[in-house]
């Protein structure tokens, strides 16, 4: 096991960083030096990463720091240093090569990077350095979302890579998936795919409900706690926009138009509602004198928002009723059978989900086990083996896809009838992330 | 006794899991939790439909307090929302506190020594996390004597463990230090042991010496006496199965499913005693004698001497750690170390993981999780994993004999079990 006893944290204060940085001086034990603009922003850290693990057993060895006087002096000493700064080549780069001038031979540099190129990122190093860079991709709160999308590029070591993904896996209990340097990693990659493309549905049945229709289409009983519509506003339209742009531009697969951005995304953008942190976006939340608050979506077409309907879609009901009750399959015979549109768009984005997120095994990782364990552990969202299983196996999913018209993946044509084809079981039950 | 009663294996609910969360009841839980035991031990509902005919299975569900959690009672007949396989067949829900798994347990062993059926699937199972805690803490009152240990009470039970580490100090004449430092270890133990557990409610949750040591303030809150946080297990949602069978029908399984008949552990002894109710009246009643709880440590020999077993001939045991006081005084009732004379078992290793009497390889009920009525069932399970070297990662090496001790109440109501080959 690699032996890391001290680290450097940049970007301290920021929500990924406190709350890496307290789980690494917690599983961990390191000593861990808390580098931001200014030693008073750092010491906010400590007591962000304090509260993130709640132990105060932490805080003695988080040390505060800021970038000009204290980042070279902390990562000579450090045997990790872990860059969490803005997400943009014109932040990070600079910042490299005041790393890649301090660090020892032998010290690990990994970046918390969703998107930009880490071989790109890693050219700032000499051989060895280049050799241990990374990309180290937590999700956000560290602490509750244990994924750790380990990313590596041409330039590295097999046996460094072995023990770094050891010491995240056994040290700091993280679920690590390995991906390979592509746009936005494995987990990004699927989940934007989805919610960029429910995001053109919803355009396109704008006068049907919309946003509001497509989230409760893509519900809870499609394997997820959080509507897909509901996931964008929630981490920001504006970081919507920088994950499938990059995406769009740099990628070219069968999904490849899926990933344009929607006109309706960038008008809400520019009118600065980027979504629940600035106070609306796809959805708002009035909160009225009586202290009653009260829903509402924006409306496509005119602009406006609107109060956020109920709907009642009897397959939908059906479906949420099988799953309370734990009848997973029986849910999944109710959305193969059920009949109009919005059942319609159920089954092609259920398919087009398994659909894109195994193709991408061979490209952006090596076995179904690293997407499934992506979308398990960092979107709380069914994998897409579990999927499979749930349809019935594979002849019934691919029946599916025939159906939906979305490319069958040649892992699914290949797959045999009769057994499980979700082979995390026993580490993730996906029956947990459906929603009744 | 030992050659009536066998153990087939059986399924726990993924203690980490919040069913009300998810949208899902207690009979979701249910549903889950047995169609993948049956799974796993290889038996189908046809399997039970045939039994039923001739009235030779009965199921037996261990639960607490479904009644005030889910507003449910009448679990014994739930089974049937389950699968129709189980219309027509016998079954009872068995209540005793955080011993309701046992109490299930009990009957269903006795149901099968009296060879009145050949096959018994013990559920345990609890929803907990319907209410707040302060809520959920009063409902678990009702396993005290309400009125005057809980009425009114906030969390009720860790003031009762509580005063059991108050009176372990004061009557062996213990340094505080030491004690405190023993019971940090408990915690430690546990929860690193639940790490390598996949069931385990807790496996991903931070928790070193250090931190159990750094009793009080806001991340480590006293709640009961000298207990804090960390001396207790939490409250979660789960469910687990065991199967029993006649010596009969496990001949019959083994050759069907491909199996040995010798690896199929047993039941080699069993113990039920009932404490006074109150902490006060256990208290007076123990004083002069060498055990501060003498009942548990009476059921604990009851179930060697049936079991023609004593403390040596035990590789691994499942304890009822609802706090760590509990778990502290069960090392003396199961005969690891003398009265008084815990804190060296706990120093020296002999209860940690890789000791010559490991405790809790599961993680126990701070480690696991502690859904009340699952908890006895659960303990019954891990130990079937241990004695048919199946636990996975949390396997004790070569272990063939196993012992739990799951207590209702303030350790009230006593049961062991003796499971072995």
């Amino acid at each position: 096991m690699r032996e890391i006893k001290t680290v450097t944290i940049l970007g301290a204060n920021g929500a990924m960083g406190s709350g890496s940085a307290g789980v690494i001086a917690a599983f961990g034990g390191a000593k861990v030096h808390m580098l931001a603009r200014d030693v008073e922003k750092a010491k906010q850290g400590i007591e962000a990463a304090v509260a993130s693990v709640k132990t105060d057993t932490i805080r003695a060895r988080m040390i505060p720091g800021s970038y000009d006087a204290d980042l070279e002096k902390a990562v000579a000493e450090s045997d990790w240093v872990f860059e969490l700064v803005a997400e943009s080549y014109e932040v990070k780069e600079p910042i490299n090569i005041r790393i890649a001038k301090a660090r020892r031979p032998g010290t690990i540099v990994s970046t918390v990077s969703s998107g930009l190129s880490i071989g790109r990122l890693a050219k700032a190093y000499d051989e060895d350095g280049q050799k241990h860079y990374y990309g180290t991709h937590f999700f956000n709160p560290p602490y509750k979302m244990i994924l750790c999308e380990l990313v590596t590029h041409s330039g590295n070591d097999k046996k460094v890579t072995q023990a770094l993904g050891e010491y995240l896996d056994k040290v700091l209990g993280r679920a690590v998936v390995y991906t390979n340097d592509t746009p936005a990693f494995a987990g990004n990659r699927i989940g934007f795919q989805l919610m960029n493309e429910v995001a053109h549905f919803a355009e396109k049945y704008a006068d049907k409900g919309g946003i509001a229709l497509l989230d409760e289409i893509m519900s809870g009983y499609t394997g997820r706690a959080m509507g897909p519509l509901a996931t964008a506003d929630f981490v920001g339209l504006d970081v919507h926009k920088a994950i499938v742009d990059n995406i769009y531009d740099n990628t070219k697969d069968e999904a490849h138009e899926t990933f344009k951005l929607p006109g309706y995304f960038q008008k809400l953008i520019d009118a600065g509602k980027l979504g629940m942190k600035s106070g609306g976006g796809l959805t708002k939340v009035v909160k009225h004198a009586d202290g009653k608050r009260e829903k509402f979506v924006y409306n496509i077409k005119t602009g406006e928002y609107d109060p956020y309907p109920k709907f009642d879609i009897p397959f939908i009901k059906e479906a949420r009723q099988k799953i309370k009750e734990s009848d997973y399959k029986g849910a999944m015979d109710v959305v193969k059978k059920a009949s109009g549109f919005e059942a319609d768009i159920a089954r092609y984005f259920i398919s087009r989900y398994i659909s894109y997120s195994l193709s991408l095994v061979g490209e952006v990782v090596d076995t179904k086990e690293n997407t499934d364990g992506a979308m398990g552990f960092g979107f709380n969202w069914v994998p897409a083996s579990a999927f499979v299983d749930f349809l019935g196996g594979p002849k019934e999913t691919i029946k599916l896809m025939e159906t939906s018209k979305v490319p069958v993946p040649k892992l699914l044509k290949d797959a045999k009838e009769g057994k499980k084809f979700y082979e995390l079981g026993d580490k993730l039950d996906a029956r947990s992330l459906f929603k009744g | 006794m030992s050659e009536k009663v066998f153990v087939l294996g059986g399924e726990q609910t993924d203690f980490q899991r919040n069913w009300t969360k998810e949208g899902k009841t207690f009979m979701s839980m249910m549903r889950e939790v047995l169609d993948d035991a049956l799974e796993k031990v290889g038996i189908s509902y046809d399997e039970i439909k045939r039994l039923n005919k001739e009235n030779r299975v009965a199921v037996f569900v261990g639960n607490f307090d479904a009644e005030q959690y889910a507003n449910q009672g009448h679990l014994g007949a739930f089974l049937t929302e389950v699968n129709p396989a189980l219309f027509g067949v016998p079954g009872a829900r068995y209540e005793a506190a955080c011993a309701s798994g046992s109490v299930a347990l009990d009957a269903a062993i006795t149901h099968i020594r009296a060879e009145d059926y050949d096959l018994a699937i013990v559920l345990g199972v609890e929803v907990m996390k319907t209410v707040s805690s302060s809520v959920g803490g009063d409902f678990l009152g009702t396993a005290a004597y309400y009125d005057k240990e809980a009425k009114g009470v906030q969390f009720p039970f860790p003031k009762l463990f509580g005063k059991l580490a108050d009176v372990i100090l004061e009557r062996y004449e213990l340094k505080e230090e030491r004690f405190m430092d023993a019971l940090a270890e408990i915690s430690r133990i546990n929860y690193a042991n639940a790490k390598r557990n996949p069931k385990a409610q807790t496996r991903t949750w931070f928790m070193n010496k250090e931190h159990a040591m750094a009793r009080g303030g806001d991340n480590n809150m006293a709640v009961g006496g000298r207990l804090c946080i960390t001396d207790c297990s939490q409250v979660t949602d789960g469910a687990a199965v065991t199967l029993l069978a006649s010596k009969s029908y496990a001949k019959d399984y083994a050759k069907k499913t491909g199996r040995k008949f010798d690896d199929i552990p047993r039941i080699k002894g069993w113990g039920h005693r009932v404490a006074p109710i109150t902490f006060e009246a256990k208290k007076q009643e123990s004083v002069g004698d060498k055990y501060i709880l003498p009942w548990t440590r009476q059921t604990v020999k009851d179930a060697y001497k049936r079991a023609d077993l004593d403390v040596k001939n035990i590789d691994v045991f499942e304890t009822h750690d609802c706090f760590t006081s509990s778990e502290y005084a069960a090392i003396s009732a199961f005969g690891i170390s003398e009265p008084g004379k815990e804190h060296i078992a706990i120093e020296d290793g002999t209860i940690d993981f890789g000791g010559k009497k490991p405790i809790n390889p599961s993680g126990g009920l701070i480690g696991v999780g502690h859904p009340v009525g699952a908890s006895g069932v659960r303990m019954m399970l891990d130990l079937y994993k241990q004695v048919t070297n199946t636990a996975g990662d949390y396997q004790v090496k070569g272990a063939k004999n196993g012992l739990m001790l799951n207590i209702g109440g303030s350790a009230t109501t006593n049961f062991v079990f003796i499971l072995g080959k």
